[in-house]
């Protein structure tokens, strides 16, 4: 690698010789005659430019008068203009609709879309200042093709599950997130109004130069940054909104309740409870998830300072952030104070320096979510409605008929106290040495530490009347309390050194070649501590050491991992007369993730594009723009834990030794080490058309993708001679492909401005290997069956549901008796269970698929309207055709709640075909994983939609003001779904193979909100 | 910028990352001891080593594969039994030689003994190079040489020739095909040679160390394999030496062998240690201490448990073969009216509608010795009296026959029944015979003597009498002699590893 580059540089060097200067000024404006600042000039075929101040001014130094000048502007049409003799020009710029001369950033650079032959989608800040959002990724939803976001939960600061082209792996198919070049392990630290772009390397020719991380897609988010010869800018935004949930679940009634309480009794042959012998007494009960949900509040204050001089840039921001939940209120708020200081300066001709540093200091009150034991919501779904919230004494209630989890979920929210809060630097410094013309080394430095702590505190409570009889049940009541605290460190930092060199041959052929190393290094650190019997009841008072217990009672507990990378990468870039471009990327990843054995992995990629309308013989009325492009590369996804190639020895392994029979620790480590571990690999071919008609005004991108996982991870099982479990090797794969469509029209010439746009994207999934035996894997277990949900095997999409399909009800006793055998307990009004395999046997191998937690397609679009200081947008994302396993009923307990539904039960010959007759027991098992608990999770949401003004800018001028803009908006506010639970986003957790499936998921909120934009 | 500049500023971009990069990739686990750092000690290897025999006491991998099923139910002695014909169907189908090859039962075996075999092989591997008192490595290597040799002992008699994983298996290594019966009965023999050579006597050990394998434990497994090599001089010499050594005693009542108290006694050779102290689960490799074969082998209904191995009327006649009843039978059997322990008289009907005549009776444990909390079922506390010393005398008996050495035969034969008459002088006579009829003898008296004790099978295998024996009841001599291999495992090595003639 070392050589060529030494002759390039030479090469470069020869050619760096003196030129004849002479200088060349002038003013650039727009068609309205008003000046544009920052825009680029540069003597074409040299490395030689500026941009224009304040005034719309500009100075350059040109070497003859054959130079010819191009001036770039972002939304406006590029202009060459011959120098000539002119010491002075007047320069004018058209407005553009094409988005075809945008800089894009690319990993380690930057690129005029019109010549990238990779797949990479944009997304503005404009897009993300869009939506009043938390977290970044909420910013991609909808966004761009084939980046598919799901909110895990609704709940203020939970992360998201984001898929690049389909989820490439069993494991964790998370994308590589880079803020700034910086790495980084989410992005609840970040503040989206901080974003000036977020770029999403989809192919694999655009994510290779990211090697072993690359492989399940790249993010990179570039904060925002001043402008040389930038006018100040100050600027405010603020919005305060108000969220509720927009959808409640119908429940029964306590009248209902007693009834089919009454009939399940009866049909186990049990005495009905005497207290609902007369269900109508009861009437109504209690609506738990009315007494659950609250509105809460939402607020961002963001102050922002930006601009520069003829030598530097500064971005410094500072913003504020406060989110409360729907469910829980302040014990699920996240807060956040983040400060922001982006600055550069030319020390030197040939040396800038900068630096990028982001401080954040987060708050976020934990609430348990998304189980099926212990969150409030699926206690509010469950609890029966026989149960007031309160006693008479005002003091909460507990229920005489729920089983263990399910208690009085607004006391539990009560005694709920878990903070989290993190401190966070992100931040870098670089340098960058202009060598050359032409050749630039960049140096960069860069350090993500957070130190964050955790307190939980149990107070003691007692939901009995009398505390001394202490009558409520195990889980309303906590007699001792406790007090829990955990610290987590990491600290990261990263060297990154970059060498580009740019040059252009003969005015047509444009070489772009960059090299560089990382160095990498993580570190984790953890502890903890915990004790019982505090004196104190208050949580603010709860600290390990005011505890009564013995200091022998604590307990403390601390450990840390680490991992470091060592990469070395090129990428070379040519294009041949803005028709043809070819890119070809290589990187060098040694980890100490992988074994001995292949410390280093190898990552090459290859891309080509055709920019036909270019070509002479086009004639591009129409099609002002057509481009295809093609791409292959692979890729690596590291995420593969620190130490998965060694093995722990493990203790316990006991044996009894002497008279007494003592037990005696016996160790050895129960997993084979693999020194062959290496990194999942992904090889990917992509397809792809760009294109822009009418001038720009339209445009369509379209993609086609072969996505194959290789070497995926997987604990296969092994020949038992090994004597020990199966260690975790590369013999899984899996295959996506998709296609992936984006069109936009964008009508901005006349006073009445509107664009639409939209994108869909299709993806397939298909797990092809895992490996020797090929022993498909279950996971997802639910409680209300006791059973695992998603299967998956070869041949099927990832976590796809797996179990019994229901065939009716059966009606009478002779259906029973004729009707393959379920059990001795089957009954008239149980539900008939498919029998697949025609054995007349209902067992384990009458099960199927049942469902698919993947969507058929994705989509999101837009609709932006803009008259005489009026706008409208309005923005709307969808899935279609993904299934969802409704488990947020607990059938396995006997005296829950449960849904209207169950209204329509059997109760005899011929009353129903669905919905089976009601039992105590349920001796027939009619909750087992079926098709019963499969929905359609179909949505289609309008997930924005936001009406804004901006004063006159004749107005604002009086008072030196840029722009004002107030503006109110609504999130979610229609959702059409034929989804029966409280939301139908449901993503994945506890990794890939449990997606879809809701445990009482903590639904998303409607939001109405008011917020102001102010430039000055 | 000059030259001289650049190549500088070149060399620090691609040197130097370069230059650490060795230690720089390399990072082991921060927490918890890796292979690579564990093993440095006595106490790692103390601890290596009880992890082996922690592997002694599976039983249920995570399917049962008692010695019981094998040695016991397979033979005429006793039947399944549970809760009818399709509890554990796949036992009956095994029994009754229809030879299902895909049953977790004898996969759980296979598992079980490749683990053990696995933890022996660490200890064999890890322990030489560790820094430590020679005497201290030296008994620990004995004893894991034994605990390997059990487990390719288990693997040969029930499968045949198996794969020989003699070291650690790398992943590479994982589809090693099988080797002949005389391949691993060779390692088996040279292990046990090995063990014998560096274990000491039973009562040279502490008392603290009471349940590790003992020199006379490595002999009496070897004189066993002897006598399936049908190597009968040597086999006869060594059972002579654990005789010699004086380290056994038959105990005076043969009704105190299989209780408590009779647990680590002067006859117990070798034995696998089981408690009910700690709470246990049911679990695959359980860090519980406790057996499954008291829950397993107790009648169902009142007396709570599963109801397997039962005797057989076949069995039970053996007793009687002598004109009067053997004692014997007593300790071995529960029949109608016989009180069982704390629990209760048994009667036909307190057995929870599954009224057989016979229950086993020497891994029946009491209510009051059950598990003080938590789950009793895994936590059965009777240790496995694997091998007493009344097998290594009916041992000795067997190969002195063959060697024409009768009068020893007789000797030991006779000390044998001396013990089980104890002060009733009118039965159980000395025996008296010779040539084929002696060996009947010793062939009765192992029947009677060590009867549910998981032998039966084995020996009637090992003597060349299971097709007499067991052809009733559908037995094969050259299939049925030896258990198909699981069907999983030759799926899991593609074909490396082949059946067994005959499934």
């Amino acid at each position: 690698m070392r050589k060529p580059i030494l002759l390039f540089l030479l090469s470069c060097l020869l050619q760096a010789g003196l030129f004849a200067q002479t200088a060349v000024s002038g003013r650039i404006t727009d068609k309205n005659g008003e000046p544009l600042i920052g825009v680029t000039v540069a003597v074409k075929g040299t490395n030689t430019g500026t941009s224009s101040d304040v005034a719309g001014r500009f100075k350059v130094q040109v070497p003859s008068a054959d130079a010819v000048l191009v001036f770039a502007y972002t939304g406006y049409q590029n202009k060459e203009v011959a120098v000539g003799n002119a010491t002075s020009l007047e320069i004018q710029l058209d407005e553009t609709a094409s988005l075809i001369n945008e800089v894009v950033v690319v990993g380690y650079g930057a690129q005029k879309r019109s010549n990238i032959s990779g797949a990479v989608s944009t997304i503005t800040s404009e897009e993300i200042s869009e939506l009043p959002i938390l977290r970044t990724e909420q910013a991609l939803q909808g966004r761009t093709a084939g980046v598919q976001v799901t909110q895990n939960s609704g709940s203020p600061g939970s992360a998201l599950t984001v898929r690049v082209r389909g989820t490439g792996t069993i494991n964790n198919s998370d994308p590589l997130y880079i803020v700034d070049g910086i790495p980084v392990d989410g992005l609840d630290f970040l503040n989206p109004n901080d974003i000036e772009s977020i770029n999403v390397l989809k192919d694999a020719a655009s994510s290779a130069i990211y090697g072993a991380r690359g492989a399940n897609g790249v993010v990179l988010i570039t904060t925002r940054s001043g402008k040389r010869n930038q006018e100040g800018k100050i600027r405010y935004e603020s919005y305060f909104g108000v969220q509720s949930t927009w959808k409640k679940a119908n429940l029964l009634s306590a009248e209902q309740y007693a009834i089919l309480s009454n009939e399940a009794h009866i049909a186990a042959g049990v005495k009905p409870l005497p207290e609902f012998s007369n269900p109508a007494a009861l009437g109504q009960g209690t609506d738990w998830l009315d007494a659950l949900f609250t509105t809460a509040p939402m607020t961002s204050h963001q102050i922002s300072l930006t601009g520069g001089s003829d030598k530097s840039t500064y971005s410094i921001s500072g913003n504020y952030f406060n989110q409360e939940g729907i469910v829980g209120g302040d014990k699920a708020a996240f807060q956040r104070y983040t400060v922001r200081v982006n600055g550069t300066h030319e020390v030197k001709k040939w040396l800038n320096i900068g630096t990028n540093v982001g401080l954040t200091a987060l708050t976020r009150n934990g609430l348990a979510e998304n189980n099926e034991f212990t969150t409030p919501l699926v206690r509010a779904l469950n609890m029966d409605p026989v149960t007031p919230i309160r006693k008479a004494d005002g003091t909460f209630a507990y229920s005489r008929y729920s089983d263990t989890d399910i208690t009085n979920p607004i006391n539990a929210i009560e005694q709920t106290h878990d903070r989290w809060r993190s401190n966070r630097l992100v931040g870098s410094v670089f340098g960058e040495l202009t060598l050359a013309q032409g050749l630039t080394f960049r140096s960069a430095y860069s350090v993500d530490a957070t130190f964050a702590s955790q307190g939980i505190f149990f107070p003691r409570f007692d939901l009995s009347n009398d505390p001394v009889l202490s009558d409520a049940p195990a889980g309303e009541k906590r007699l001792i309390n406790s007090v829990v605290k955990n610290d987590n460190t990491w600290r990261n930092w990263q060297w990154e050194n970059v060498l580009s060199y740019q040059k252009t041959f003969a005015e047509t052929h444009v070489f772009n070649f960059t090299a560089g190393t990382t160095a990498l290094y993580n570190f984790h650190e953890y502890s903890g501590g915990a004790n019982t019997n505090l004196p104190s009841n208050d949580p603010d008072d709860a600290y390990i050491s005011n505890t009564i217990d013995p200091i022998t009672t604590q307990s403390a507990y601390g450990g840390a991992d680490e991992s470091a990378l060592n990469s070395y990468f090129g990428r070379v870039n040519y294009a041949y007369d803005d028709r043809y471009v070819v890119s070809a990327a290589f990187r060098m990843d040694g980890s100490s993730r992988f074994g001995a054995n292949n410390r280093f992995g190898y990552f090459p990629s290859l891309s080509a594009g055709w920019i036909v309308s270019h070509e002479g013989f086009w004639k591009g009325d129409l099609i002002n723009f057509l481009k295809l492009r093609a791409s292959w590369g692979q890729n690596g996804n590291d995420k593969i834990g620190n130490y998965s190639f060694t093995t722990v020895v493990n203790s316990g392994q006991n044996y009894t030794f002497g008279p007494n029979q003592t037990i005696t620790n016996g160790s050895v480590s129960l997993r084979a080490a693999n020194p062959d571990l290496k990194w999942e690999t992904i090889t990917q071919t992509d397809f792809g058309v760009d294109m822009e008609l009418l001038q720009g005004r339209f445009n369509f991108t379209g993609d086609y993708y072969i996505k194959n996982t290789s070497d995926m991870l997987y604990a296969a099982p092994v020949p038992l001679t090994a004597g020990t479990e199966a260690p975790v090797r590369n013999v899984a794969s899996v295959k996506n492909t998709g296609l992936e469509l984006a069109l936009n029209y964008r009508n901005r010439d006349r006073a009445f401005k509107y664009s639409v746009g939209g994108n869909i994207s299709f993806v397939k999934n298909e797990v092809t290997s895992l490996g020797n035996g090929g022993e498909p894997v279950f996971a997802g277990r639910v409680q209300s069956a006791n059973a695992s949900v998603t299967k998956t095997e070869v041949g099927q999409p990832i976590g796809a549901f797996f179990g019994y399909v229901t065939d009716g009800i059966f009606q009478t006793q002779q259906e029973v008796n004729e009707g393959p055998f379920q059990n001795e307990a089957t009954a008239p009004g149980d539900i008939r269970f498919k029998d697949q395999n025609g054995d007349k046997i209902i067992d384990e191998n009458d099960q199927v698929y049942i469902g698919n937690p993947a969507p058929k397609f994705t989509y999101g679009a837009n609709i932006d309207f803009e008259y005489k200081g009026f706008d409208l947008g309005i923005f709307l994302q969808g899935s279609q055709g993904n299934d969802i396993y409704n488990a947020t009923v607990r059938y396995d307990f006997t005296y829950v709640n449960r849904p209207v539904s169950v209204l329509n039960r059997w109760t005899g010959a011929g009353t129903s075909e669905s919905e089976p007759r009601v039992n105590l027991s349920d001796p027939n098992q009619n909750a087992r994983v079926s098709n019963r608990f499969v929905e359609d999770g179909s949505y289609l949401r309008v997930k924005n939609v936001q009406l804004g003004y901006s004063l006159p800018a004749s107005l604002l001028k009086k008072v030196k003001c840029d722009k004002f803009r107030l503006y109110v908006s609504a999130q979610n506010l229609f959702t059409f779904t034929k989804y029966t639970g409280l939301d139908p986003e449901i993503g994945a957790y506890n990794g890939a193979l449990e997606a879809g499936i809701d445990r009482g998921f903590y639904p998303q909120a409607r939001v109405w909100l008011g917020g102001v934009n102010v430039i000055f | 910028m000059k030259f001289s500049k650049l190549a500088m500023l070149l060399a620090l971009v691609l040197c130097l990352p370069i230059a650490c990069q060795k230690d720089f990739l390399d990072r082991k686990p921060l927490v918890g001891a890796s292979e690579e750092n564990f093993y440095r000690n006595a106490e790692d290897a103390v601890a290596s080593v009880n992890a082996a025999y922690a592997a002694l006491q599976f039983e249920i991998s995570p399917a049962g594969h008692f010695r019981w099923f094998w040695g016991d139910i397979m033979s005429d002695d006793s039947n399944k039994g549970g809760s009818g014909d399709n509890d554990a169907n796949e036992l009956l189908q095994l029994e009754t030689f229809k030879g299902p090859t895909n049953t977790d039962l004898l996969e759980a075996e296979w598992l079980a003994d490749y683990e053990g075999i696995y933890r022996a092989n660490t200890v064999l591997e890890r322990v030489p190079a560790i820094n430590m008192d020679a005497t201290l490595k030296a008994r620990i290597l004995g004893e894991a040489y034994f605990i390997r040799a059990w487990f390719f002992y288990n693997l040969v008699t029930v499968f045949g020739g198996v794969p020989l994983a003699d070291h650690v298996l790398a992943p590479s290594e994982y589809n090693l095909p099988r080797a002949s019966a005389d391949e691993v009965w060779a390692l088996v023999e040279s292990d046990l040679r090995k063990s014998v050579a560096a274990l000491p006597l039973r009562s040279q050990y502490a008392a603290s160390d009471l349940g590790r394998i003992t020199k006379g434990a490595a002999q009496a497994l070897l004189v066993k394999t002897l006598l399936w090599e049908k190597k009968w001089s040597e086999a006869q010499t060594i059972a002579e030496e654990i005789v010699g050594s004086n380290e056994y005693q038959l105990v005076s009542n043969y009704a105190d062998i299989f209780t408590q108290a009779g647990e680590n006694n002067t006859e117990s050779v070798f034995e696998i240690q089981y408690m009910n102290a700690s709470g246990g689960n049911w679990g695959k490799n359980n860090a519980n201490e406790g057996s499954f074969t008291n829950v397993f082998q107790r009648a169902r209904g009142a007396f709570g448990g599963f109801g397997f191995n039962l005797p057989t009327d076949d069995f039970v006649a053996e007793f009687f073969k002598e004109g009067s009843e053997d004692p014997r039978l007593k300790s071995t059997v529960f029949r109608v009216g016989d009180a069982m322990g704390d629990r209760g008289v048994f009667t036909l009907d307190a057995t929870g509608g599954f009224p057989h005549k016979y229950y086993a009776k020497k891994y029946f444990n009491n209510r009051s010795e059950e598990a003080p909390f938590g789950d009793p079922n895994p936590n059965g506390d009777s240790n496995d009296r694997v091998i007493r010393y009344s097998d290594v005398l009916l041992m000795h008996a067997e190969a002195a026959q063959h060697n024409g050495n009768e009068n020893a035969a007789r000797q030991s034969l006779n000390l044998v029944r001396k013990r089980a008459r104890g002060a009733n002088n009118a039965i159980l006579p000395d025996v008296t015979a010779s040539g084929t009829a002696l060996l009947d003898a010793v062939y009765h008296e192992r029947r009677v003597e060590l009867g549910l004790e998981g032998h039966r099978f084995f020996d009637l295998v090992r003597t060349g009498r299971a097709q007499t024996v067991l052809g009733a009841l559908g037995y094969v001599e050259g299939v049925h002699n030896m258990f198909p291999v699981p069907l999983s495992q030759i799926q899991a090595t593609n074909n490396a590893i082949k059946q067994n003639p005959g499934y």
